[in-house]
C-alpha cells in the first residue's frame, strides 16, 4: 500500500529512477577518463644516483603521473588497469656513455593503448635526451617491451558502481526523510499511531520497502548500464545486489535518524546534504576517490558511501567475490549498528 | 445503562500550563456525548488521553472497561477516532486508505460497504487528497469505524465545514449511534451540541463547568430566571441560506 502511494508519487519517481540516469549519461558520455594523464609506475630496483636521475627526468613531464611501486605491486596494478605503464629498472642500471647501454624494461597495459603509446613515446625523448647529455649520440639505455593485458576499464565501467552507490545512499536517506517528515508533519503519523499498530512494524514496512525499491533501482541502472554503454560486470551480478542490499541498511538508517530529529520538512534538506554532499566527493563516486587530498583519505576511506563503492567497483570491474570485499561490508554493517542506534534514539512516535 | 467512558479527577498541564484541572464525568453507553467549549478548553487535550495518545499527569481514566493508562494499545483497539489536524498518506484512493486502516487494525474490512455507509460509495477510486473537506471528513470517519468501536471520539467534526456537509455529518453520526456505537464528539458549535447531543459537558480553563442533557441546561437557566430579549423571528440566517443553496450535499 505504501508502495503503491510512493510510485503515484510522481516527483519521487523522477529523483528516484530518471536523475540517476541523468547522471550516468551525462557522466557516462563526457567520458572523464580518457582525459588526464598516463600513469606510470616505477619499480627502481637499483636505487643509486644514475636510476634516480632517470626517475626524476620522468617526473619532470607533467603529463606522467610517477608512482613507485613494488614489483609485485605492479603487476597487478597493471591488470587491474590502475597503471598504463610500468617501468623496472634493473639493479646493474648505470649511465655511462661508453660502456654497454643499460636495459631496461617496459610493460605496456594493452587495454589503454592511446596512454601506452603517449607513455612510451615520452619516455623514448627522455631516454633520447640523457643520452644526448651524455654521449652525445649513442643510446645509453635500452628498452625491452612487453605488453600486459589489463581490464579494458573505460571510465563508465568505473563510474556505474559508483553511481550504483550513490543512488542507494540518496534513496534510503532522502526517501525515508522526506516522507516520514512530510507525514509527521501532515497528522498521518497521528493518526497511524491512534490505531493499536505496532510503531516497530510501520518502520519495518517504510524500511522493507526502500530496500525493495533499492534494488530495483540497482537493476535498471545496471540494464541501462548494460544496454547504453555495454558495461561489463565481472564479478558475480548477484554479489554486487548482495553488497548494494547491505549497504542501503546504514543509509536508510541515517534516513530514519534524520526522519526522527526534523520537526518539519524544511529541516531535512539541509542535515540531508551535509550527510551526503561530502560522501558524493570524497566516496569516489564521479573519479578516483584518490584524487581527494592525502590528508582527508583516512576520513573519506572510512565513509559509509566509500566502503560500498568500493566493495561494488572491486566486484564490478574486479570481479572480487563478497569474500573478498568482507572488509568493507564488516564497516558498513559497523555504519549500520551505529546508525542503528541513532536513529532508536530519536524516532519517538509518542506524543508528551 | 452502563458507563462505558470513565474519567476520575483527570490532570493534565503542559509545562507551567494547567490544560486540564481535575475533571470527572462518565458516558453512557450508547448515547452521544458531547464536550462543549471554547478553543484552548482542554477539549482536545481530554479526548486525546481517553484515546490513548496522550499521557494523563493524575486521574484514572477508563474507557471501554480498559484502563487507558495501563494499556493504550488495548484502547486503541476498541475505540475509533477521528483526530482534529490530521490527514491521509498522499496518492491514496479512498478504498485503499480505508484498506490500509484495516491492515493497521488487522481486520478484513469490506471497503466498499464501509465507504457507501459514510456516503462515499461513488469516491472510491479518488484519490484521498482531492476530496472535499465534508468527504475526507466523512473518509475519515470511515476509517474510525473499520474496527467496528465500541466508542467513536470526533475531535471537531464539523469545523470548516459548509452548512450542508455539517447537517450531512450530523445525519452519519445519528446513523452512527443508531448502529449502537457510542460517540464522543467535542465541538464549539451550540446549535451542534443541542441537536446531536444526548448528554454535554460544558468545558471552561480545564474545568467541567456543567453536565447535563442539552434541554436541561436549558430548562435549568430558564428556571434562574434568564431571558433573552424575544425577538419573533422563526427562522435564522442560516435556514434562509439552505433554503436558497438546497439541503443536499455538495460534491465540490
Amino acid at each position: 500500500m505504501l508502495l503503491r502511494a510512493y510510485v503515484r508519487d510522481r516527483s519521487a519517481l523522477f529523483f528516484t529512477f530518471f536523475l540517476p540516469f541523468l547522471f550516468m549519461i551525462i557522466f557516462g558520455f563526457l567520458n572523464f577518463g580518457s582525459l588526464g594523464r598516463v600513469d606510470v609506475g616505477i619499480v627502481d630496483e637499483a636505487g643509486n644516483p644514475d636510476s634516480e636521475r632517470f626517475v626524476q627526468s620522468l617526473a619532470q613531464i607533467p603529463s606522467l603521473r610517477i608512482e613507485r611501486v613494488a614489483r609485485d605491486a605492479m603487476a597487478r596494478k597493471l591488470q587491474r588497469s590502475e597503471l598504463d605503464l610500468a617501468i623496472v629498472i634493473p639493479a646493474d642500471f648505470r649511465i655511462r656513455p661508453l660502456a654497454a647501454p643499460a636495459a631496461i624494461q617496459l610493460y605496456e597495459n594493452q587495454a589503454t593503448t592511446q596512454e601506452v603509446a603517449v607513455g612510451r613515446a615520452i619516455i623514448g625523448d627522455v631516454i633520447d635526451r640523457i643520452s644526448f647529455a651524455a654521449a652525445g649520440s649513442a643510446p645509453v639505455i635500452t628498452v625491452s617491451r612487453q605488453e600486459v593485458s589489463g581490464v579494458r576499464l573505460r571510465y563508465v565501467d568505473f563510474l556505474v558502481p559508483g553511481i550504483l552507490g550513490l543512488n542507494v545512499m540518496q534513496l534510503n536517506i532522502f526517501s525515508i526523510a522526506f516522507a516520514l517528515v512530510a507525514q509527521k508533519q501532515r497528522g498521518v503519523l497521528r493518526r497511524i499511531f491512534a490505531t493499536p499498530l505496532d510503531p516497530r512494524r510501520f518502520v519495518a514496512a517504510h524500511g522493507l520497502m526502500r530496500l525493495i525499491l533499492s534494488m530495483v533501482q540497482v537493476g535498471i541502472l545496471l540494464v541501462v548500464a548494460f544496454l547504453l554503454f555495454q558495461v561489463q560486470v565481472v564479478g558475480n551480478i548477484f554479489a554486487l545486489f548482495a553488497v548494494a542490499l547491505i549497504g542501503a541498511v546504514p543509509f536508510l538508517m541515517q534516513g530514519f535518524a534524520l526522519a526522527g530529529w526534523a520537526e518539519t520538512e524544511n529541516q531535512v534538506p539541509p542535515v540531508a546534504n551535509l550527510l551526503t554532499l561530502p560522501q558524493f566527493f570524497l566516496s569516489g563516486v564521479f573519479f578516483s576517490k584518490e584524487a581527494a587530498p592525502a590528508l582527508i583519505r583516512p576520513i573519506s576511506d572510512l565513509l559509509p558511501l566509500t566502503l560500498l563503492n568500493d566493495a561494488l567497483r572491486e566486484i564490478s570491474t574486479q570481479g572480487a567475490t563478497l569474500w573478498d570485499v568482507r572488509s568493507q561490508l564488516l564497516g558498513l554493517v559497523v555504519w549500520a549498528v551505529v546508525s542503528f542506534a541513532v536513529a532508536v534514539r530519536l524516532l519517538r512516535f509518542e506524543t508528551p | 445503562m452502563s458507563a462505558i467512558v470513565s474519567v476520575r479527577d483527570l490532570r493534565k498541564s503542559y509545562g507551567a500550563i494547567e490544560a486540564v484541572r481535575g475533571i470527572s464525568f462518565d458516558v453512557e453507553a450508547g448515547e452521544v456525548f458531547g464536550l462543549l467549549g471554547p478553543n484552548g478548553a482542554g477539549k482536545t487535550t481530554t479526548v486525546e488521553i481517553l484515546e490513548g495518545l496522550r499521557r494523563a499527569d493524575s486521574g484514572t481514566v477508563t474507557v471501554a472497561g480498559i484502563d487507558v493508562t495501563r494499556d493504550p494499545r488495548g484502547v486503541k483497539d476498541r475505540i475509533g477516532v477521528q483526530l482534529q489536524a490530521s490527514a491521509f498518506p498522499l496518492h491514496l484512493t479512498s478504498r485503499e486508505v480505508v484498506e490500509l486502516f484495516a491492515i493497521c487494525y488487522e481486520r478484513r474490512v469490506d471497503a466498499q460497504a464501509l465507504l457507501a455507509t459514510v456516503d462515499l460509495a461513488d469516491r472510491t477510486g479518488q484519490w484521498n487528497e482531492k476530496l472535499s473537506g465534508g468527504q475526507r471528513q466523512r473518509l475519515s470517519i470511515a476509517t474510525a469505524l473499520v474496527n467496528e468501536p465500541r466508542v467513536l471520539f470526533l475531535d471537531e467534526p464539523t469545523t470548516g465545514l459548509d452548512p450542508q456537509a455539517r447537517r450531512n455529518l450530523w445525519d452519519l453520526v445519528r446513523r452512527i449511534r443508531e448502529g449502537g456505537t457510542t460517540v464522543l464528539l467535542t465541538t464549539h458549535y451550540m446549535d451542534e451540541a443541542e441537536v446531536l447531543c444526548d448528554r454535554v459537558a460544558i468545558m471552561d480553563a480545564g474545568r467541567i463547568l456543567s453536565l447535563d442533557s442539552p434541554r436541561a441546561l436549558i430548562e435549568a437557566l430558564l428556571r434562574r430566571g434568564f431571558s433573552k430579549p424575544v425577538i419573533h423571528q422563526s427562522a435564522s440566517l442560516e435556514d434562509v441560506f439552505l433554503d436558497l443553496t438546497g439541503h443536499e450535499m455538495r460534491e465540490d
